[in-house]
């Protein structure tokens, strides 16, 4: 029955994806197309009641029963009003500084570390790495009491500071980068080290030209689990001003009752950013994942 | 030891590698590996290291958020921690939570999988349509979901109504909201496990069913016999992740669910938590908390890993 | 000096834009007063909990007092309830909240004044032109603690009973004069509902079944029932709390009022006629009228109806507090008081635009104010009106309320008997009254 029990060994090349040969279309298989196009529709069906719900009029939106997904009456006035009130686009400005600063952080600190604790010895090392990837098994949502209160005397409550520079806090990353970097042959660098070059010339142009996949994956899940973060922006970002997307979506309320077609039009607008990057990227990022080993 | 802050330009290998593999090359101790950590030990430390110690002390005081003189109360919030059945409860939704919802977002996230990778021309289609939800935030998630789950009028129960199946489930407005906050979930988070799979599924060459199809092996024997096995890792990783995510269950609780006077006064762990210290006003109370669920994660952890190493021997 | 500069992202301010949007229609009556002095910069931080359609009113008074007096006002409206006051206490114990918020006056002292409020000066109120004869004195009192005074209140707001005129015409239960005809006893006004839902064909009246607590505490209070808390218990009068929960129950159970209804459903009941009447909070008149100017809504409202022999009512002051601050500015701080100020001079549109009877007495006491209708039709409220139980776990949106409220969910769906919630509604009365006290 089976040939292959064993998991291939990783090879050094690019997985290859091979189609198989399909000669005819079998009954079996017109059924599973069928039954994942109907599975992928329903899978959409909550988004498009929103994007439905979202162009009707608040009287029709409200009205309920009977349903019907096509507005009789096409409204914008949902988003009509949200442009006007503007705090929908102030969050989302926030959500994208306070993503990048925390991704950009993340990696630069992250990488900076994992090669220290790869390619250098140092006294101490050992226990500061131990220390670290401790820190995997604490949730940092158990944290937040405290946390907030060390936030609050360094007087980084609403700033971007105060939300970022604890979501950088990912000893994970460091694990997953140093396994990385301990998988590449030293003999790349060797011939930099001939060179003169120092360690940060090393880690700069041999180890991180290497890295890229890895890279790309750290900082697109670092990003994702960023702008979506919910609890700690909740917490440290009070003043409407400084609040992220998601957050600001969560608390902040109309100011005009209860209404379902401008809800629907604000969750629409605040889910579009990443969907539109993810639609543009999402080959790179299966990719991504993929070489990265992250399921390995 | 050194203490060289600068590396020699050329470090010549004391003896070659024995392999092409990464091995033990000879590394002169120095201080300037501290200067690689430190930037993220030095951010580690303050948010990470200090606010635990921090809590740890504040767990025996009656520190409020109002900001008066704290006091020093010795054991007091752990006993009442102990006795508070409110608390237990809560951790205990935390733990039903992650029972129910880990089995359908990994099989599920598995399922779809093994769909979009044998797709071909819609497989674009099925990779947005799975994946898309895990991009959208958890706010926007609950908004359209609550919608959704009107019990006068929401999309649900119309057509559960229609189709005779009884449209007057009060959903997340009634006592146990855990089932309809799970399906939301699910439907929000599968994509990441799905994504896991998929990119796992890809890295298994084509080879390997060569062979197979040699033999006259029909598509289920392939799936069964080849493919389940060469992703017996993959699986291992995705439920460890999603433990450590179903565990950390706040945000769509707080968002659904015991926010306020409008629905199920349900509660999981860390809602209670910032119920006790936020809108309680008890730090202290809540710091012992913290510590508790700190240690049940933990515990569940540490076995979850054990099990699943002794299988991968 | 400020303490707090805004974050560089801030690019939009809320309510300067044109915010007729939703207060279309409205008539805002236009007073000009005389602009004040103050440099274009200064703005004033204002945090509010106005999430249902009153917002939209404070919102086009804001409008007004920026063009007015040329201070800049950055209002955020937070989901009503433990949501607002959650962040509220957070911002001020960080120091750097809002400079001035809306809150209960009921929830005053469970906010600990002393270390997370600023307490107002008597001279800087006179300074803008308020004086303490200008309120009502029942309700002032209240705005102390250790003799400071730390709130400022704007106006009463209860409990009402809104009808649709066109279907209790139907129903024959208006009065010739087109006003709602007074009911005695729970029979007689149940009796009055059936009418209606005769007519409707769904209920009789629409309500909350999410906020129970303010029918609970309304015809509890309307049996004389006390509600007093001490030390390590409470007193409280089992068999009236019994009467008013079975009250819930027999009318959900009947199909008189909704099993089940949000904020949002209960209105929407009203405006398409599921319900000939929502017995609703009276902010709810902005949402209506809008309704009534886009489709038609017949409406008038009257006090809560006699259950049991008076018209009390649930309900509370919003007021204007101060968040503690790190370090004021002196500007902002005389910007804010000044706000103050103005908001509570032409509280008349607050009155008129959200159904809210308005603290300051020059306002209620005036020729204009006293004819306004539907206001002149339930003013009763504000002497019916009833707070909740003083206790630092009580008050609008505080644990007694949310706790009570989300077991009297149980008793509106059918799957709690009255004695089972009130059972429930004691232990967790006794929970509250063990928890240390964090505030004092």
């Amino acid at each position: 029955m089976t040939t292959v029990q064993e998991r291939p060994p990783a090879s050094e090349s690019k997985p290859r994806t091979i189609t198989r040969r399909r000669g005819r279309i079998t009954v079996g298989g017109a059924l599973v197309y069928f039954a994942s196009f109907f599975l992928a529709l329903l899978w959409l069906v909550p988004f498009l009641w929103a994007l439905s719900t979202s162009f009707k009029t608040e009287t029709e939106a409200s009205l309920g029963q009977p349903i019907h997904w096509i507005p009789e009456d096409w409204s914008i006035e949902g988003y009509r009003v949200l442009f006007e009130r503007g705090d929908h686009l102030t969050w989302m400005i926030n959500s994208t500084v306070v993503s990048t600063i925390v991704t950009v952080l993340t990696l630069a600190l992250c990488v900076l570390a994992a090669y220290g604790f790869s390619r250098l010895d140092f006294p101490g090392k050992k226990v500061i790495y131990g220390v670290i990837l401790a820190g995997i098994m604490v949730p940092p949502q158990a944290l937040i009491i405290p946390l907030f209160d060390v936030v609050s005397a360094l007087r980084m409550v609403d700033t971007y500071w105060g939300l970022a520079l604890p979501q950088v806090v990912a000893p994970v990353m460091i694990f997953i980068l140093k396994r990385f970097f301990d998988a590449i042959p030293r003999d790349y660098e060797e011939a930099a080290r001939l060179d003169g070059a120092n360690h940060l010339r090393v880690l700069w142009s041999v180890i991180l030209p290497l890295s890229g996949p890895i890279l790309a994956a750290v900082g697109i899940f670092t990003f994702i689990g960023s702008w979506n973060n919910f609890l700690w922006p909740l917490l440290v970002g009070n003043d409407p001003s400084i609040m992220t997307l998601p957050v600001g979506l969560g608390v902040v309320a109309g100011g005009y009752g209860l209404l379902y077609a401008q809800n629907m039009a604000a969750a629409i607008l605040g889910a579009l950013p990443l969907l539109i990057v993810f639609m543009l990227f999402q080959k790179q990022i299966v990719k991504g994942v993929a070489g990265v080993g992250l399921s390995r | 030891m050194t203490t060289d802050t600068e590396t020699p330009a050329a470090a010549p290998p004391a003896a070659p590698p024995p392999a092409q593999t990464a091995s033990r090359a000879p590394k002169r101790r120095s201080w300037l590996g501290l200067w690689f950590v430190l930037p993220f030990t030095a951010v580690y430390a303050v948010f990470m290291v200090w606010p635990m110690l921090l809590g740890l002390y504040y767990s025996f005081t009656d520190k409020s958020l109002t900001g008066r003189p704290v006091e020093w109360i010795g054991l007091a919030n752990w006993s009442e921690a102990f006795g508070d059945a409110a608390a237990w409860d809560s951790l205990w939704n935390t733990a039903w939570f992650t029972i129910l919802s880990t089995p359908p977002l990994v099989i599920l996230g598995l399922a779809f999988a093994l769909l979009a990778h044998r797709a071909r021309k819609m497989g674009w289609f099925l990779r947005l349509s799975f994946f898309a939800p895990f991009v959208i935030p958890v706010s926007v998630v609950t908004m359209i979901w609550i919608w959704m789950y009107q019990p006068d009028g929401g999309l649900i129960n119309h057509y559960l109504g229609e189709w005779g199946l009884g449209g007057d489930r009060l959903w997340i407005f009634q006592e146990d909201s855990m089932g309809p906050i799970v399906a939301t979930t699910v439907w929000w988070t599968m994509g990441f496990n799905f994504l896991l799979y998929l990119a796992a599924l890809q890295t298994i060459p084509g080879e390997v069913y060569e062979a197979a199809d040699i033999d006259g092996a029909n598509g289920f024997q392939k799936l069964w016999g080849i493919t389940l096995p060469l992703l017996g890792r993959t699986t291992a990783l995705v439920i460890t992740l999603q433990l450590i995510a179903s565990l950390r269950i706040f945000d769509q609780y707080y968002l659904m669910a015991g926010g306020g006077m409008n629905l199920s006064p349900e509660h999981v762990a860390i809602q209670y938590i910032y119920n006790a210290g936020f809108t309680g006003l008890r730090v202290g109370y809540a710091s012992a908390l913290s510590y508790i669920l700190f240690v049940f994660i933990l515990v569940v952890a540490l076995v979850q890993f054990r099990l699943l190493s002794r299988k991968e021997d | 000096m400020t303490n707090n500069p805004p974050p560089p992202g801030a690019v939009t301010r809320r309510g300067l834009l044109t915010g007729a949007t939703a207060a279309a229609g409205l008539g805002l009556a236009g007073c000009g007063s005389a602009s004040e002095a103050f440099s274009g910069e200064t703005t004033v931080k204002q945090w509010n909990l106005l999430a249902g359609s009153d917002g939209a009113i404070m919102t086009s008074m804001h409008d007004q007092f920026t063009a007015e007096t040329g201070i800049g006002l950055q209002a955020t409206t937070f989901a009503w309830g433990t949501p607002f006051y959650t962040k509220l206490v957070m911002g001020a114990s960080g120091g750097n909240a809002a400079d001035v918020a809306t809150i209960h006056l009921s929830r005053l002292g469970s906010l600990s004044p002393d270390t997370l409020l600023d307490s107002i000066g008597l001279d800087e109120l006179t300074d803008a032109g308020l004086n303490p004869e200008d309120f009502p004195s029942s309700i002032w009192e209240r705005c102390f603690a250790d003799d400071r005074l730390y709130a400022v209140p704007i106006d009463t707001h209860a409990l009402v009973n809104f009808y649709n005129r066109t279907i209790c015409e139907q129903a024959g239960v208006l009065n010739p004069d087109g006003t709602l005809l007074e009911t005695h006893g729970v029979e007689e006004y149940f009796d009055l509902l059936r009418a209606v839902k005769d007519v409707t064909g769904e209920y009789g009246t629409s309500l909350d079944t999410n906020a129970g607590w303010r029918q609970f505490w309304a015809w509890y209070r309307q049996q004389d029932g006390e509600w007093i808390f001490h030390e390590d218990g409470y007193e409280l009068d089992d068999d009236k709390a019994l009467v008013a929960i079975e009250t819930m129950w027999r009318m959900a159970d009947e199909g008189l009022c909704p099993r089940i209804a949000d904020g949002a459903q209960c209105a929407a009941n009203f405006e398409n006629g599921a319900g000939g009447l929502v017995q609703v909070g009276n902010w709810e008149i902005t949402r209506f009228r809008a309704f009534d100017e886009a489709q038609g809504l017949d409406f008038s409202i009257t006090e809560m109806p006699d259950f049991f022999g008076n018209r009390r009512t649930q309900g509370d002051c919003h007021s204007y507090a101060l968040p503690r601050h790190n370090a004021w500015d002196e500007e902002v701080r005389a910007a804010t008081v000044e706000y103050i100020s103005w908001m509570l001079q032409h509280s008349f549109e607050w009155g008129a635009g959200a159904g809210h009877t308005p603290a300051y007495l020059p306002v209620t006491e005036s020729e204009e104010y006293q004819s306004l209708q539907p206001n002149a039709e339930y003013s009763g409220v504000v002497e019916n009106v009833q707070f909740d139980p003083d206790v630092w776990f009580s008050g609008s949106a505080a644990r007694l309320a949310v706790d009570v409220a989300q077991t009297l969910v149980g008793v509106y769906s059918g799957a709690t008997t009255p004695e089972q919630a009130l059972d429930t509604i004691k232990t967790q009365a006794q929970t509250l009254v063990d928890l240390p006290n964090p505030v004092d």
